[in-house]
């Protein structure tokens, strides 16, 4: 079974779909900004966000929204987005009552702003007197599902997964794999978090996050570039509408790309250290899943969250499987580092490039670090073929996911 | 609190926190079929009153009100034993 993509929605800090989102990046637009309300935490060091635009949810009833924190709101928001490019209306899906339709999605926890003012509550309380009922339906885990299932009034098999930065990438591939079993004629996989002094706060403890250029936000974010000098915090939500060949072709619906492969493939060594071994095993892994050699790849769509390490070990791992001829690029640059959305995201702007037969460069990167392997970092957008991409996304605990996908046969 | 500002509390509550309008706020007006309110609602209500109007509302005595008036009547009732 020949899985694909029929429906993308992307809710970033570029704009509220995917058209603003690709508009955005090939205008080398960047929307990050400098929180002065930061410093007042004690330790913290980086205080630069990318946050999404403001945005209508109103129209959703109270009583869906009351359990919604702000990355339901956002996944809930691109999932209306996709299902509309694969011309599924609301009204449509809550007739849909079926074993053939997946739900998976997740965030890497539940809301940490409804989690900050849950934990608050109860220190001050001694106790949970004063907690709403609806509290912990924005905390939990599994909250971004099952809120997203909630506003589409969804009847249908549904899966939350959490795995930070790789959490989107693992539920696309999760889908495209079951999928291709035959067990689903059609998935909606994505992923959202919001952005929260918190994020910033993980990052800058492991000595991770960006603690420079606060006088320039925009500048902030410089995957693989000499200058630069870690990753920056930013909020999203993605969502994918995969599809079995088949049940696409009956439904006489556009077919955006198809997922020709996808691997995830843990490193089992470090919790934090990226590891150049196991991101090469998963592209290894995804290659031969979807069933082509190196050389058929145009382009790489990279993780690279722009830490000292991190670039490096992926420029390595790139170079030891594509050699130094395929063009690389990040849009953390641009995008800043969307978490849980990300992969998806990217999947979505590797989509696009392959519609318009372009490559977005790396925003903000001037001289390549000479530590970097020497693979081919693209400064500059680029009209070029684009048939087929591998886009990677590594995560905490050594989560390591690739994707390939292509332009529809 | 006299009745009157007891009702105009609870009808602010409601307002504010279930983003209801005005004139659906009616004695008669009963919690789910009227003003589409459920038991996540219920409780979350009780944290309210609590907050809001400082009464401390009777949980079992709360699963007998079926309108808004009974919800006045109840109100009413627990802040005259607070005095």
């Amino acid at each position: 079974m020949r899985a694909c993509i029929t429906g993308m929605g992307a809710i970033t800090s570029l704009g509220l779909n995917v058209r603003e989102m690709y508009k955005g990046l090939q205008n080398n637009d960047c929307n990050i900004k400098y929180y002065e309300e930061w410093k007042q935490y004690n330790g913290l060091n980086s205080f630069l966000g990318a946050p999404v635009p403001s945005y209508d949810i109103k129209y959703l009833p109270r009583e869906v929204r009351r359990s919604m924190s702000r990355m339901s709101e956002m996944a809930f928001l691109s999932t209306i987005e996709a299902l509309k490019q694969a011309n599924i209306d609301l009204e449509e899906v809550r007739k849909i009552n079926t074993d053939r339709v997946l739900l998976i999605m997740g965030s890497t926890t539940g809301s940490p702003a409804c989690l900050e003012e849950y934990y608050r509550k109860l220190f001050e309380n001694n106790g949970p007197k004063g907690q709403l009922s609806t509290s912990f339906f924005k905390v939990m885990g599994h909250s971004v599902a099952a809120n997203v299932a909630l506003g589409l009034g969804l009847k249908s098999p549904m899966i939350s997964c959490a795995s930070a930065c790789s959490t989107s990438s693992h539920a696309v591939i999760l889908g495209m794999e079951l999928i291709k079993t035959g067990l689903y004629d059609m998935v909606i996989a994505g992923g959202a978090d919001e952005l929260h002094y918190t994020s910033a706060c993980v990052f800058d403890t492991v000595k991770a996050a960006c603690t420079q250029f606060m006088d320039r936000p925009q500048e902030s974010s410089r995957p693989f570039d000499k200058d630069r000098a870690g990753l920056v915090v930013s909020e999203g939500a993605s969502t994918i509408i995969i599809e079995s060949m088949e049940h696409a072709s009956k439904r006489g619906v556009e077919v955006h790309a198809e997922l020709l492969g996808g691997a995830y493939y843990c490193d089992g060594t470090h919790m934090s250290q990226p590891q150049q071994n196991s991101m090469m095993q998963t592209m290894k892994m995804c290659l031969n899943r979807a069933g082509i050699p190196p050389s058929q790849v145009d382009y790489i769509n990279a993780h690279a969250t722009a830490t000292s390490i991190g670039d490096i070990e992926e420029s390595n791992a790139v170079a030891s499987v594509f050699g130094n001829d395929t063009p690389v690029s990040s849009l953390k640059g641009h995008l800043g580092h969307s978490l849980a959305a990300c992969g998806g995201l990217e999947l979505i702007a590797s989509v696009e490039m392959i519609k318009n037969q372009e490559i977005i460069a790396t925003k903000n990167l001037i001289e390549v670090d000479s530590k970097c392997a020497p693979i081919l970092l693209l400064k500059e957008n680029e009209k070029r073929k684009v048939n087929i991409v591998l886009s990677n996304n590594f995560a905490f605990g050594g989560m390591n996911t690739s994707l390939i996908v292509s332009r529809p046969l | 609190m006299n009745r009157d500002e007891i009702v105009n509390k609870v009808n602010d509550m409601l307002m504010q926190n279930f983003e209801l309008t005005e004139d659906k706020l009616l004695p008669s007006s009963r919690f789910v079929e009227d003003l589409g309110l459920d038991s996540l609602d219920a409780v979350d209500m009780l944290v309210h009153l609590e907050n809001q109007l400082n009464v401390k509302v009777d949980v079992e005595k709360f699963r007998e009100v079926r309108t808004l008036g009974n919800v006045y009547d109840l109100v009413y009732e627990m802040s005259k034993e607070l005095t």
